[in-house]
C-alpha cells in the first residue's frame, strides 16, 4: 500500500521535494564525470530512440545501439549505477507504454464518439447517443452504434459469474484455510491453482459444444446462446482465482486471534464468521474482485457461447437469449469491421478500460479502508 | 528481395532459389505490397530468347491461396515420381494425373513446355520461378495496371476494383477465371429430413427480414426459424446483403446469431434444429444440407450434373476469382508466354481438384474451364 494520506500535505510534499533535490545534488557531487556521462548517454539516446520510435523513423535504430553501447559500457564499469538507471528507465517505460495505449485507444475511438454525438440543452455531447438509443446496425440505415446491448450483456453476465463464483469460492476458501486438514488443503490448493491455468477457450469451446446446445433443447430455446449459462462457465472460470486468493487471505489472519475467540467459548463456526471472515473481509473481497474483473474481460467464452448480434432481450432480465458483450463485440468483429465501426469497437475498449480501472481503484479502497480498521497498523 | 535473383547468374543455383522463395514466402506472410523486381526486366536464368524471369503476381487475399499452393508446386518443380505434389509413385497419385497424359517431365517443366519453355530437369528449379504477394484485391489490379507485377489477383471485377468502365476493362486486360467463391443456402437436417430441399430467393430474404419466422410457413415442420448470419460488415455478410436482401445496406432483422468463420456457422447449424445459413461448400456435409435455390424460375440445384448447379458463375452468392493479367505492346493477346504457361496449370483437372477445390473454393464446370483455356495463348507444344 502507497502512503497516499502522508504525501497529500503540501508541508510534507514541499520537504520530500527538497530532500530530492539535495540528494541528487550529492549524487551529481559525488559520481565521476565518467559516470555521470555514461547514464546521461545512455538516458538521452534512450529517449531519442522514443522518439525516433514515435516519427516511424528508419534512423531509430541509431540510438537504440548507442543505448545498447552506452549499457553495455556502463553496466561493466559502474554497474550498481547503471543499474538503479535502467530500472528507472524501465518502469518510466512501463507508465510511457501504458500512457500511449490510453491515448491511442481514446484516439480511435474519438470518430465514433462524434458520429454519435447527440444534443442535450442545446449543447452536442459527443458518444451521448451510444448511450441513449439501443440500435446497433453498422450495415442497415440508420446505421447506429449503440453500446447499451453490450453494456448490457456484460453486466449480465458479470452478475451471474459472480453469483456462481462469489458463494461458491469463498465457501470452498473457508472449507479449505479453517475445517479441511492439512493433507487435504495440501493437496486441493495447488489442484485448484492449477485449474486457473486451464485457457478461456477450453471452457468456450466445451460451452459452445456441449452446454449450449444442451440448454437449448432443454429450454425450448431458438438457437444457441444464453446469458445463464455464459454466466455460469465464466464464473466457474473465475472460481479458481476468487478459492485462492480468499484462502491466502484467511489463512493470514494470526492464529492468536482465532485462539482468542475460541477460549472465550465460541464454537468453530462462531469463530468463523465473527472473527476470520470479518478480519479477512478485504482480502476476500478482494478475491471477489479479482473474479469480477476477470467475468468483465473474459473475451474467447463470451465470443463463442453467444450470439454476436447486439440487441437487448426481451423482457431486460432474459437470461435465456444471449447477443454480446463489450468483449465479445471486439473479439467478433475486428476482423470484418472498417470506417466508423471499427472506432466503435474502440470505444467498446475504452467503456471496458474505464470500468476496470474503476473496479481497482474501487479494490484499493477497499483495502485501505480495511486495513486501517482491522489492521491494526497506523 | 530482389538482390537474389537479379544476379544476373545463367543458372539460379537450388540454394539460391530456396533463399528467394523463403524471403518471398516471408514477404507475403508479412503482407509486403511492394515488389522490387515487378517489372520483369531482370535476367535471372537467360536461356535462349524465352524471358524467363520471375513471373510475379499479387492481389486479394481470397485468391491468394489458389496462386499461391500453384506457385508453391511450381516452384518445387517436382519429379513425376514423387507422386504426392506431382506425378505418381508406388503409393499415390496426384488428380487428374491421367488427364494430362501422364507426361514423364517435372511439373513446372511440363506446363512450361506446352508454350516453349527449356525444361531444367532439376528439382526445385524451375524453368522460371514464381511469386505471389499478399495484399488487396484494389492493390493488385493497381500493381497488375502499373505494370509492377505481371498477374494481379482480385476478388471483385477489376472495372470495381479500379472505377473503370466496362469497355476498357476489355481493352487493355485480360480476365483469367481461376475459381469461384460462393455460398450455398444450408439448413440444418432436421428441416431437410422434413422436405424443405428447395427455397425461392423471396422465401430466403423473407426468413432473414424476419417476414417468414416459421418453417410451417414455407412447407416446413411447426419450428421457429433459426437464423445464422456471417460477421456484420465482412464481405460475405454485404455479398450476402447485396444478391439475397436487394443491396448492400439492406436491414437484416431476421438474423439471430452471426458467427466470423465457416466452421462456426457449421457447427452452429449441426448442433440446432430449425436452423438456416450460409457458408463455403466445403463446410457442408450430412448434417448440414446445402438446398436448391430457385430464383425467378431458374432452380440452381446443389448437384454437380444439374442443367443450373449452385456452383455457376450465374447464381446469384457465387463470385468469380480472377487472375488479370495486362494488355502491353508486346502482347497485343495481353498474356505472354509465362503467363500462360502459369495459369494454364490452373486450368486443368489436376489444377482445379488441388489448387481450387482443396483450398476450399469451387472449381469451374467443365465448360468454363474451355471457355477460359481459349482466353491463353497458342500451346507450342
Amino acid at each position: 500500500m502507497m502512503t497516499i494520506p502522508s504525501t497529500l500535505d503540501p508541508d510534507s510534499l514541499r520537504s520530500a521535494g527538497m530532500q530530492y533535490v539535495r540528494s541528487s545534488r550529492r549524487f551529481i557531487d559525488e559520481a565521476t564525470p565518467s559516470e555521470l556521462a555514461t547514464v546521461l548517454l545512455s538516458s538521452l539516446s534512450l529517449i531519442a530512440a522514443f522518439i525516433g520510435f514515435l516519427l516511424v523513423s528508419s534512423w531509430t535504430v541509431v540510438p537504440f545501439a548507442v543505448f545498447l553501447i552506452a549499457t553495455g559500457y556502463g553496466w561493466a564499469k559502474h554497474q550498481g549505477l547503471m543499474a538503479r538507471a535502467l530500472t528507472l528507465s524501465m518502469t518510466i517505460s512501463t507508465l510511457v507504454i501504458l500512457g500511449l495505449i490510453i491515448v491511442f485507444i481514446f484516439l480511435r475511438a474519438w470518430p465514433a464518439l462524434q458520429y454519435g454525438s447527440a444534443e442535450v440543452f442545446g449543447l452536442n455531447v459527443p458518444g451521448l447517443r451510444m448511450f441513449i438509443q439501443t440500435r446497433w446496425n453498422a450495415a442497415a440505415d440508420p446505421i447506429r452504434y449503440s453500446m447499451l446491448p453490450m453494456i448490457h450483456g456484460t453486466v449480465m453476465v458479470t452478475i451471474i459469474a459472480t453469483l456462481v463464483a462469489g458463494p461458491l469460492g469463498v465457501a470452498a476458501a473457508l472449507f479449505l484455510s479453517e475445517i479441511a486438514p492439512g493433507v487435504v488443503r495440501e493437496t486441493v490448493k495447488p489442484a485448484v491453482e492449477i485449474l486457473a491455468g486451464i485457457p478461456s477457450i477450453v471452457y468456450g469451446f466445451i460451452g459452445f459444444t456441449v452446454l449450449s446446445p444442451w440448454a437449448s433443447d432443454q429450454f425450448d430455446l431458438v438457437g444457441q446462446g444464453t446469458y445463464l449459462f455464459v454466466g455460469i462457465v465464466v464464473g466457474l472460470m473465475a472460481l479458481p482465482t476468487v478459492v485462492s486468493v480468499a484462502e491466502d487471505a484467511l489463512t493470514s489472519i494470526p492464529e492468536s486471534m482465532k485462539s482468542g475467540s475460541l477460549a472465550l467459548g465460541t464454537t468453530d463456526w462462531q469463530t468463523m464468521t465473527s472473527i476470520t471472515l470479518p478480519a479477512a473481509f478485504s482480502g476476500v473481497s478482494a478475491a471477489v474482485l479479482l473474479g469480477v474483473g476477470r467475468a468483465i474481460g473474459e473475451t474467447m467464452a463470451a465470443t463463442v457461447m453467444l450470439r454476436n448480434n447486439p440487441t437487448i432481450p426481451d423482457p431486460i432480465f432474459n437470461v435465456f437469449y444471449g447477443y454480446e458483450t463489450l468483449t465479445s463485440l471486439v473479439a467478433a468483429n475486428y476482423g470484418e469491421a472498417t470506417g466508423i465501426q471499427m472506432n466503435a469497437l474502440f470505444v467498446a475498449g475504452v467503456i471496458l478500460f474505464i470500468t476496470v480501472l474503476f473496479i481497482s481503484i474501487g479494490s484499493q479502497l477497499i483495502e485501505a479502508r480495511m486495513e486501517q480498521k482491522l489492521g491494526g497498523v497506523e | 528481395m530482389a538482390s537474389d535473383q537479379s544476379t544476373g547468374s545463367d543458372i539460379v543455383s537450388r540454394r539460391k532459389f530456396l533463399v528467394a522463395s523463403g524471403a518471398v514466402g516471408a514477404a507475403g506472410v508479412a503482407g509486403c505490397t511492394s515488389q522490387s523486381d515487378g517489372d520483369g526486366t531482370d535476367e535471372t536464368a537467360g536461356s535462349g530468347s524465352t524471358d524467363t524471369s520471375m513471373l510475379n503476381a499479387e492481389g486479394s487475399s481470397t485468391v491468394y491461396p489458389i496462386s499461391n499452393t500453384g506457385s508453391a508446386y511450381w516452384n518445387s518443380n517436382s519429379p513425376p515420381d514423387d507422386g504426392e505434389y506431382w506425378g505418381s509413385s508406388g503409393e499415390s497419385t496426384v488428380p487428374g494425373w491421367s488427364d494430362l497424359g501422364e507426361p514423364d517431365m517435372n511439373i513446372a517443366d511440363y506446363f512450361a513446355s506446352l508454350y516453349g519453355f527449356e525444361p531444367t530437369e532439376e528439382r526445385s528449379n524451375p524453368p522460371f520461378p514464381t511469386s505471389i504477394g499478399l495484399s488487396h484485391s484494389g492493390t493488385g489490379c493497381k500493381a497488375v495496371r502499373d505494370g509492377k507485377v505481371d498477374i494481379g489477383n482480385s476478388s471483385g471485377p477489376i472495372t470495381a476494383e479500379l472505377g473503370i468502365s466496362e469497355s476498357e476493362a476489355q481493352e487493355e486486360y485480360v480476365d483469367h477465371v481461376v475459381g469461384r467463391d460462393g455460398q450455398p443456402v444450408v439448413v440444418s437436417s432436421d428441416v431437410y429430413e422434413a422436405g424443405v430441399t428447395q427455397l425461392t430467393g423471396d422465401q430466403i430474404r423473407q426468413i432473414y427480414q424476419d417476414e417468414i419466422t416459421n418453417w410451417s410457413e414455407v412447407g416446413g415442420p411447426d419450428q421457429e426459424i433459426y437464423a445464422v448470419g456471417r460477421a456484420e460488415g465482412s464481405g460475405t455478410d454485404t455479398s450476402f446483403r447485396l444478391n439475397m436482401l436487394g443491396g448492400a445496406d439492406a436491414a437484416m432483422p431476421g438474423v439471430d446469431t452471426r458467427k466470423g468463420q465457416n466452421q462456426q456457422v457449421a457447427t452452429v447449424i449441426e448442433q440446432n434444429e430449425g436452423a438456416i445459413g450460409y457458408m463455403a461448400l466445403a463446410f457442408t456435409s450430412d448434417a448440414v444440407q446445402p438446398i436448391a435455390i430457385d430464383f425467378e424460375g431458374t432452380v440452381y440445384e446443389p448437384d454437380r450434373d444439374a442443367e443450373n448447379t449452385i456452383f455457376d458463375s450465374d447464381y446469384p452468392l457465387n463470385r468469380d476469382l480472377h487472375m488479370y493479367t495486362k494488355i502491353t505492346e508486346d502482347t497485343p493477346d495481353g498474356t505472354d508466354m509465362r503467363e500462360a504457361a502459369f495459369l494454364n496449370m490452373f486450368l486443368t483437372t489436376f489444377g482445379q481438384k488441388l489448387f481450387v477445390e482443396d483450398v476450399n473454393y469451387i472449381p469451374l464446370p467443365t465448360s468454363d474451364i474451355q471457355s477460359e483455356k481459349d482466353k491463353l495463348p497458342e500451346q507450342t507444344a
